[in-house]
């Protein structure tokens, strides 16, 4: 546990000076906040004494003074221990976004997005908790229970020890409480998380659903699901319904025991009435500080466990290591594979097997093969989104691991499947390409990317809001921009990855003849189910099971009458049909 | 990313018309919910029963040296906190109770609203952004109920008590003490104005922060092929620093507003003091009631710390309110018919009649479609990609409705019956299967468990799917997990297949997948075709030739016209777009495949 706990010592030792203030002040309002009691023991002692008017008011004065004082002091510490906190929050968000900027596709293909999100957020907050209001309740308490507990000593030891009879069960039931509360609370967790992906699957799966009348079926099943969600909660609130009443009740006790005890002796002669007043008034700031010990507890064990969690992203390392030193000349584009092998991170078998395959620069390459040929992950190590296993992989003749990827990446456009849109405008989302491209250059792509009768029937044109992942754009519009922003990098090796697997073929061909005239000389390697255009390129390498089993033109792969003959024929059929219909 | 920054920055001041819609789910509950809060009352008062039994003992025992009487206070204290901690876990405990039942009903409610939507609705909202509502939602406006406004009653009964009993004990003291009132008053009036609006904006950046978040992460791979991780960053910092200045800044309201609690309640201690002091000393009150007084002021600040601290919880539970409101008042797309036409057993006779269909405007997607199939026919429909293919089937189904014109089934409008009636009868085999959690056996019958599992294996051998399930680990009861990924896509097809026969529909409808498979799956997979359309009426969106063998009828459409509709003999004398195809097909000499 420790070691989690001592990654995080630096960022509260960057705030050092305001937690000490923050630390002083707060013993400072817990010394000002013990003075209070005694004054009004002084005070309740004098009336019999029959004071003057002045003497009385003295006495209010030195109250609102001390207590002017403790204002100070409280607002001193909320401010230096509350403010550390959210900067150590901001802190470790900022350090935990940059980690995952640097973490690479082995890492995202292993974790969820949803359980980082939590990780970011929920398990963060319970840092923040843990480090600001845990450690400021415990200092708090602790001081308080030990002054409290001195002065009760100082006025009364006797009558201190019988009140503190009744104490060793408030933290007998604590532990024994925290413990079940805890189980409890995982379990309704858990259930929680399983409402929430029955939920998920009910929404991904409507279609089907509704066409097959389940709705009432679903509901059923989501009302028991529910149910048990509610007994699961019922059984954690009995816990908890037992545990802040007794709580009480045993301060309670202590107090019973504090007024029948000290009246006795108050009476015998053996305290006096203001010791008296002054020693109930201690014990009533004891009961604060009680339970402030089992709310840290509770902040202590949730904050290590996130602690241990965020830790775990701390100390995941990408793979993927920037280690090229020379800023490297410009990409010119030649691809080179050698015997290459790969297999997925933690995957048991070959996903690549002895790829042997050149490209020269401007060259057009073909990938077909089944689904989970292999096709894209032979096309993510170009841009080094895996380390591959064995044999080489080189551009220009350079391994790509001796480029840095800063000016590989630069100068590779890769277009996937489902390609990703940030909730912004169509001009923003294709200026991540290339944040220093003209409108003209903008104008260029999307006339290339056959935009331009979409971009007419957009109300604001590029400055088009496409919604959280694009969501008011089609399929095949996003994969079109898609494209656009990535012919915008002007790169020298273009990748298509089943690019255009949303998109009608007539606007398939029409983008590929357009490619095909206004870009020369860029390398372009396109995976695809589709034939068309296949004709045209330099090479054709059909996967199958991670190998190469066929490579050659199309006139060369045709005469092979193996399994490129034959998807041929069958998707020529299909295309020619929608081309028929068209 | 920066621009719909404004959007969320619109975030309202919440009203009492939302607010009395979310106690309006308390009305079931309503006796209960009196019940609680009468216990609660209770509860409130017996913990304020400690200072006044302090006041009887110092006055009317210590005072006076009088013992006996002592040990029956005593006694009474042990019984009212006796009584307290049993009403305190009985309030507790129902309390909860409420909340849940309050809680379930709102998911339930929100679940089946969403299952009231139509696909242009799913068409449009991101499932996360639906699973957020039934879940996260629902959940934080259970705390509110159950902690938030509990406290907030039981925070509001202890300051009325003590106020009262501070009354009782001594009016004029009461009084003196009320002097400090106004300036509380003032105080709390001028924090909450800037708490409330720190809050919102916090809460605002709070969500651009996770948006950014989740958007970065879920599109890493992309950030990073376009080398946006230090732009992004830099953006993603400025937007932590927006939030950290309005986290700094509702921080700072409170290190100010609650230490001058401390102050107002020191200044009612030194009035208490000054003029009670006098007071005792004139001999115009007792001791014990000084006594008392002390510790009733004492208390009397906390609830009113309490109270301010609860405002954020409130505040974001509202905001939820609002966001679950606003989904169940997103009307019903296609509202069942208020007196549905009773739906007799299909014969499946299906009859478009000039149909004309947009899923937007006036985009037509199908113009003027009219065909008919007879009883038993198959049809297949050709057509290029948004040709208009799918919208047949979705407007069949009645996923949408029509703009123009009609769509009979056995000579009744689909929107004159009931929907649900109408889609029992039918069965769609969709282009990509969806697999839900669970085993093999349930994801055939999905929630007809009516069905016996010897007849989900006969159907099962019917479209050749049982060899292949019964290769499984454990056969019917195989789980799989969402997405099925220990099925083939072929072996997730011919499953569709089984799914769809179970029901024994009148009318089948098949969305041909795409997708090639092996060899072997193909030729099962046209078997299956083969099997389940017969006898039954059957429109199958064909994307392979070698389907069209098995059906009566073929249509072809061409950007959402009909261009040709007959026998295959009749296409083919007609010399059109489907002799073309033909053609075509024989030219490449595919021996396995004629038309």
């Amino acid at each position: 546990m420790y070691h989690h706990i001592r990654s995080f010592f630096p960022y509260l030792i960057t705030y050092r000076k305001e937690i000490t203030v923050g630390a002083i002040a707060l013993i400072l309002t817990d010394l000002v906040a013990l003075a209070i009691p005694w004054i009004l023991k002084n005070f309740i002692d004098l009336l019999s004494e029959r004071p003057a008017g002045s003497e009385l008011l003295f006495y209010a004065l030195i109250l609102c003074l001390v207590s002017l004082f403790q204002a100070l002091f409280r607002f001193g510490w909320r401010k230096f221990l509350f403010g550390p906190s959210r900067k150590v929050e901001f802190d470790i968000l900022n350090h935990l976004m940059q980690h995952f900027f640097n973490l690479d596709a082995t890492y995202y293909q292993k974790e969820k997005t949803g359980d980082l999100m939590s990780r970011a957020t929920n398990d963060l907050r319970s840092i923040r908790d843990f480090v600001g209001l845990g450690l400021l309740i415990f200092v708090d308490s602790s001081l308080v229970i030990f002054c409290c507990l001195s002065l009760m000593s100082l006025l009364n030891p006797t009558l201190t020890l019988y009140c503190l009879v009744p104490l060793p069960i408030v933290s007998i039931l604590f532990f024994k409480f925290s413990r079940s509360i805890s189980k409890k609370q995982r379990e309704v967790q858990e259930h929680l998380a399983r409402i929430s992906s029955r939920v998920q699957e009910n929404l991904s799966g409507i279609r089907v659903l509704h066409a097959f009348v389940q709705e009432n079926n679903e509901m059923r099943k989501f009302a028991t699901l529910n149910e048990e969600y509610v007994k699961k909660n019922l059984q954690l609130t009995k816990l908890f319904a037992l545990f802040t009443p007794s709580l009480v009740f045993t301060l309670g006790v202590s107090a019973l025991i504090a007024l029948w005890q000290g009246a006795h002796q108050v009476i015998s002669g053996t305290m006096t009435l203001g010791d008296f007043v002054a020693f109930n008034g201690y014990l009533i700031m004891l009961s604060w500080p009680m339970m402030g010990i089992g709310f840290v507890f509770n902040l202590t064990q949730r904050g290590l466990s996130a602690m241990a969690r965020l830790d775990e992203v701390f100390s995941s390392m990408p793979s993927i290591i920037d280690t090229a030193k020379k800023t490297g000349s410009a990409i010119k584009g030649e691809i080179t594979f050698e015997n290459l092998g790969f297999s997925y991170p933690e995957a048991s078998g070959l996903a690549l097997k002895n790829i042997n395959c050149v490209i020269p620069k401007g060259g057009r390459l073909v990938i077909m093969g089944k689904i989970g040929s292999g096709k894209t992950s032979l096309l993510c190590l170009i841009p080094r989104l895996f380390n591959f296993n064995t044999g080489s992989l080189k551009i220009d003749g350079i391994p790509v691991s001796e480029i840095p990827l800063s000016v590989l990446r630069k100068s590779v456009g890769y277009v996937g499947q489902e390609p990703f849109m940030f909730s912004a405008t169509i001009r923003e989302n294709l200026k991540l390409g290339n944040a220093l491209a003209t409108d003209a250059d903008i104008q260029e792509v999307i006339v290339m990317s056959g935009l331009q009768p979409d971009m007419e029937r957009f109300p604001q044109g590029l400055d088009t809001l496409v919604g959280e992942r694009g969501v008011s754009l089609s399929g095949g519009q996003k994969q079109r921009l898609a494209l656009a922003r990535a012919l915008l990098r002007k790169p020298e090796i273009l990748i298509l990855d089943d690019a255009f697997s949303s998109l009608d073929v007539e606007t398939e061909e029409w983008i590929v003849s357009q490619i095909n005239q206004k870009i020369r000389g860029i390398t372009t390697l396109i995976a695809t189910h589709r034939v068309t255009g296949v004709k045209e390129a330099g090479q054709i390498l059909v996967l199958d099971q991670g190998t190469v089993v066929e490579l050659g033109t199309h006139a060369e792969l045709m005469q092979n009458q193996g399994f490129y003959s034959r998807l041929y024929k069958e998707q020529m059929l299909t295309r020619e049909m929608d081309f028929f219909l068209q | 990313m920066s621009t719909n920054k404004h959007e969320d920055m619109q975030d309202r001041y919440y009203d009492w018309s939302l607010f009395v819609r979310i106690l309006k789910y308390l009305h079931p509950y309503r006796w209960s919910v009196i019940l609680a809060i009468v216990l609660l009352f209770a509860v409130s008062m017996l913990h304020l029963a400690g200072p006044y039994l302090t006041k009887i003992a110092i006055d009317d025992h210590i005072k006076i040296n009088k013992l006996e009487g002592l040990d029956t206070i005593a006694l009474v204290f042990m019984v009212v906190l006796t009584t307290a901690f049993a009403i305190q876990f009985f309030q507790t405990l129902l309390m909860q109770y409420i909340g849940q039942k309050v809680m379930f009903d709102l998911r339930s409610q929100v679940f089946s609203h969403l299952h009231r939507m139509s696909f242009k609705f799913f068409d449009h909202n991101p499932i996360g952004k639906m699973v957020t509502r039934v879940v996260n939602d629902v959940e934080v406006l259970n705390e509110m109920l159950t902690s938030g406004l509990i406290l907030v009653f039981s925070d509001l009964f202890t300051l009325m008590g003590i106020f009262c009993v501070l009354l009782y004990l001594d009016w004029r003291l009461t009084l003196i003490v009320c002097l400090v009132f106004p300036f509380l008053a003032w105080a709390t009036r001028a924090y909450r104005v800037r708490a409330r609006d720190a809050l919102r904006k916090n809460r605002a950046q709070v969500t651009v922060l996770n948006t950014y978040l989740e958007e970065n992460l879920s599109g890493m791979s992309t950030v990073q092929m376009l080398n946006r991780e230090e732009e992004n960053f830099k953006q993603f910092r400025s937007i932590n620093q927006e939030k950290l200045k309005e986290d700094l800044r509702s921080i700072h309201y409170s290190s100010v507003y609650m230490p001058s609690i401390d102050v107002f309640s020191a200044i009612g201690i030194g009035l208490v003091i000054w003029y009670g002091g006098g007071r005792f000393v004139q001999e115009e009150i007792q001791l014990g009631v000084l006594v008392a007084f002390l510790q009733y002021i004492q208390k009397f600040f906390e609830p009113i710390r309490d109270l301010a601290e609860k405002f954020n919880i409130i505040q974001t539970a509202m905001a939820s309110s609002e966001r679950i409101f606003e989904l169940l008042d997103t009307p019903e797309d296609l509202p069942n018919p208020e007196n549905p036409k009773a739906l007799p057993t299909l014969k499946g006779e299906i009859k478009f009649k000039n149909v004309w269909f947009a899923y937007k405007d006036e985009d037509y997607v199908l113009k003027d479609v009219s065909f008919v199939v007879q009883p038993g026919e198959s049809l297949a429909i050709l057509g290029a990609t948004g040709s208009g293919k799918s919208t047949i089937i979705n407007t069949l189904c009645r996923f949408y409705d029509i703009q123009k014109g009609q769509i009979l089934v056995d000579g009744t409008s689909v929107s004159a019956v009931d929907k649900y009636e109408l889609r029992r009868q039918m069965a769609l085999v969709q282009q990509e299967v969806f697999l839900f959690s669970g085993n093999v056996l349930e994801n055939i019958r999905l929630g007809n468990e009516m069905v016996e599992e010897n007849d989900v294996e006969s159907v099962a051998q019917m479209v050749h799917s049982h060899q292949f399930i019964n290769q499984l680990p454990m056969k019917y009861h195989q789980e799989v997990r969402e997405g099925g990924s220990i099925l083939s896509l072929g072996q997730k097809q011919l499953l569709a297949f089984a799914r769809a026969l179970v029901i024994d529909p009148k009318i089948l409808i098949l969305d041909e997948a795409t997708s090639s498979v092996d060899t072997e799956t193909e030729a099962l997979i046209q078997k299956a075709v083969l099997e389940v359309i017969k006898g039954r009426t059957s429109i199958i969106i064909a994307h392979r030739l070698s389907t069209l063998r098995h059906v009566d009828k073929v249509m072809v459409l061409k950007n959402g016209r009909v261009e040709e509709f007959g026998t295959r003999r009749e296409l083919l004398r007609k010399k059109g777009a489907f002799y073309k195809l033909y053609t075509l097909h024989k030219e490449q000499g595919d021996p396995a495949d004629t038309l």
